[in-house]
């Protein structure tokens, strides 16, 4: 399937990517030959699969118990802007 | 023998006959590190202090006459994408590159309740995604075979420092097939055990419904060993199985295989597959009917498209587990922005590699309104069916063969720049973690160039015991000589 420059750069959008317009174009043409390949998709008979989440899957829970994080400083290690305990970011709300 | 040439299951003997101590095994480990390690580059990160101090306590235990662990002593190297507490855990990235966990995986607790010695991280393709290392940010790991070939991929540092000498016992991840394919490339032992069986917990996500930690080794009966040590049900990973699980494969490793009935698909003999290999494969099917057992071929269709619906669903979980990284709890940040979401865009472009970016971006689009249907949700019905088509050839059949690669191990930069003739190698090895199943990687031949080959022998849901039994089998029976002493 056709694959252009604008469908990439929307892609990037959704994830939070931004691509010089040269990485969008060969983007572009790598992923049309990899969707071409995977068209393959389309040649299983595929009529009866019904995808039913309740196959053969129950949903496992864990008790509601509190528990402490001893060393609380440990959790804040990797953290590059920390005041305090508090995490520092750009204005979120204009 | 040098002791960096003994199992894990002799060291261990040593070690607990007292003809051994731990102390020195990991010294014995650290100078064959400083001899080879720097040719092979198979780690990220070597823990040479904390293994001496873990040995030196190791060592106080047992002369106290205090029982020790299934692992006692053993050297074990770690995948960089598994969380060691303290210790640098950077699943190969600029995103992650100073990343240190405030906790062990749970699979790390359980080596260090065994008594196992942690040696160090090792290297891999960038958060799992890849088929030769070279994806590493870091540096490239060599194949101890031949230093101008890859090792394979993700898990390549980790099937390298088990191939080279340098760790007895090492733990990889397998999503598509980065343990098989980099323990076939390095002539070593690697499975993947049945998704659920050993718990994620601690283990960087990549495909949260593929992938599985497993075993490298040198030798079958230890891969049964850290198997043993490493599984089992956990509360922290809701995906482990819940069920009973068998908790002793040694006992039951020499059993042999008369009477098990081995399937050959036809779908993974066709052509494309490299000659060698093909015989090497049906070579070993010959000698399991020597020793008793029936084979038989069957076909597979489904296994054809098994690739397409892998890279679909793979991608689009890639998506939305690497969807975390943002530059403000953890990880890379980007030096300069304008407004929250230039932070977030500029740290996620700055610290991800090509081919992870790649991979989100196929992912989001499998995702995306009007191409949902068509892509992840179409690859997920095939997924169902695969499952139910080898849930019936395990109706009828023990165990299956195949190839784990359609060609040897390639040369360093081959493929780095076609994405998908990189995607195409994982053929063999994909469709087992679609459906969910256990299957190794062994050694089983040597080509003319002198490369290592490798069989992957596929079992039922929870049938490592199998494996295990087959696999023991032909590796007394081929008795090839694989430790790479001069790299």
């Amino acid at each position: 399937m056709k694959i252009d420059k604008s469908t990439v750069d929307y892609i990037a959008k959704l994830a939070k990517l931004s691509l010089t317009d040269e990485k969008s174009e060969k983007m572009a043409e790598e992923f049309e030959a990899i969707l071409t390949h995977f068209q393959s998709l389309n040649n299983a008979d595929l009529e009866d699969v019904k995808i039913d989440y309740k196959d053969n899957i129950k949903s496992v829970f864990r008790k509601d118990e509190t528990s402490v994080f001893e060393d609380k400083e440990k959790l804040f290690q990797n953290v590059k802007s920390l005041e305090g305990s508090s995490i520092k970011v750009p204005k979120i709300i204009e | 023998m040098k002791i960096e040439e003994m199992s894990a299951a002799a060291l261990k003997e040593a070690v607990l006959n007292k003809e051994l101590s731990c102390t020195d095994i990991v010294k014995a480990y650290f100078e064959r590190i400083d001899k080879v390690e720097s040719k092979v580059d198979a780690y990220l990160t070597l823990c040479r202090e904390e293994a001496f101090k873990q040995a030196e306590e190791i060592d106080e235990k047992i002369s106290k006459g205090i029982p020790v662990g299934l692992l006692a002593g053993i050297p074990i190297a770690v995948k960089d994408n598994i969380c060691t507490d303290g210790v640098r855990t950077s699943c190969a990235s600029k995103m992650l590159g100073d990343f240190i966990p405030p906790y062990d995986a749970t699979v790390v607790k359980k080596l260090k309740e065994e008594d196992a010695i942690i040696i160090g991280k090792t290297n891999m393709d960038e958060f799992a995604m890849g088929s030769s290392t070279e994806n590493s940010a870091f540096k490239k790991t060599k194949n101890p075979w031949d230093l101008s070939r890859v090792p394979g991929g993700s898990s390549g540092g980790s099937a390298a420092a088990v191939g080279s000498l340098t760790a007895s016992l090492a733990l990889g991840s397998d999503t598509g097939g980065s343990i098989r394919q980099p323990a076939s490339f390095c002539g070593v032992v690697g499975l993947k055990p049945t998704y659920g069986l050993v718990s994620r917990f601690g283990l960087v996500a990549f495909s949260s419904s593929l992938d599985q930690i497993g075993p490298f080794s040198k030798t079958v009966e230890d891969s049964a060993l850290l198997l043993q040590a490493i599984q089992g049900n956990d509360d922290l990973d809701s995906t482990s199985f819940k069920g009973d699980i068998k908790t002793d494969y040694l006992s039951s490793i020499k059993d042999g295989v008369k009477g098990m009935k081995v399937a050959l698909p036809t779908e993974f003999f066709q052509e494309g597959l490299n000659s060698e290999i093909r015989e090497a494969v049906l070579n070993a099917a010959e000698l399991l009917k020597e020793m008793g057992a029936e084979i038989y071929e069957v076909s597979i269709p489904i296994t054809n498209e098994g690739l397409s619906a892998y890279y679909m669903i793979s991608s689009s979980e890639a998506s939305s587990n690497l969807a975390r990284y943002d530059g403000i709890r953890y990880g890379y940040k980007a030096p300069d922005y304008e407004n929250i979401d230039d932070l977030m865009k500029k740290s996620r472009t700055e610290g991800f590699g090509p081919e992870v970016i790649r991979r989100i971006m196929l992912g989001t689009f499998a995702l995306s309104s009007g191409y949902y249907d068509a892509y992840y949700n179409r690859a997920q019905k095939l997924r169902k069916k695969m499952k139910e088509e080898f849930k019936k050839v395990f109706g009828e059949f023990d165990l299956i063969l195949s190839p784990v690669t359609p060609d040897l191990p390639f040369k360093i930069g081959e493929h780095s720049e076609d994405p998908l003739s990189m995607y195409l190698g994982d053929i063999y090895t994909v469709n087992i973690n679609l459906a969910g199943l256990p299957a190794m990687s062994m050694p089983i031949g040597i080509s003319k160039n002198n490369l290592p080959i490798g069989l992957q022998i596929i079992g039922p849901e929870f049938g490592e015991d199998r494996i295990f039994k087959a696999a023991y089998a032909l590796e007394k029976k081929i008795n090839l000589d694989y430790l790479r002493r001069d790299i």
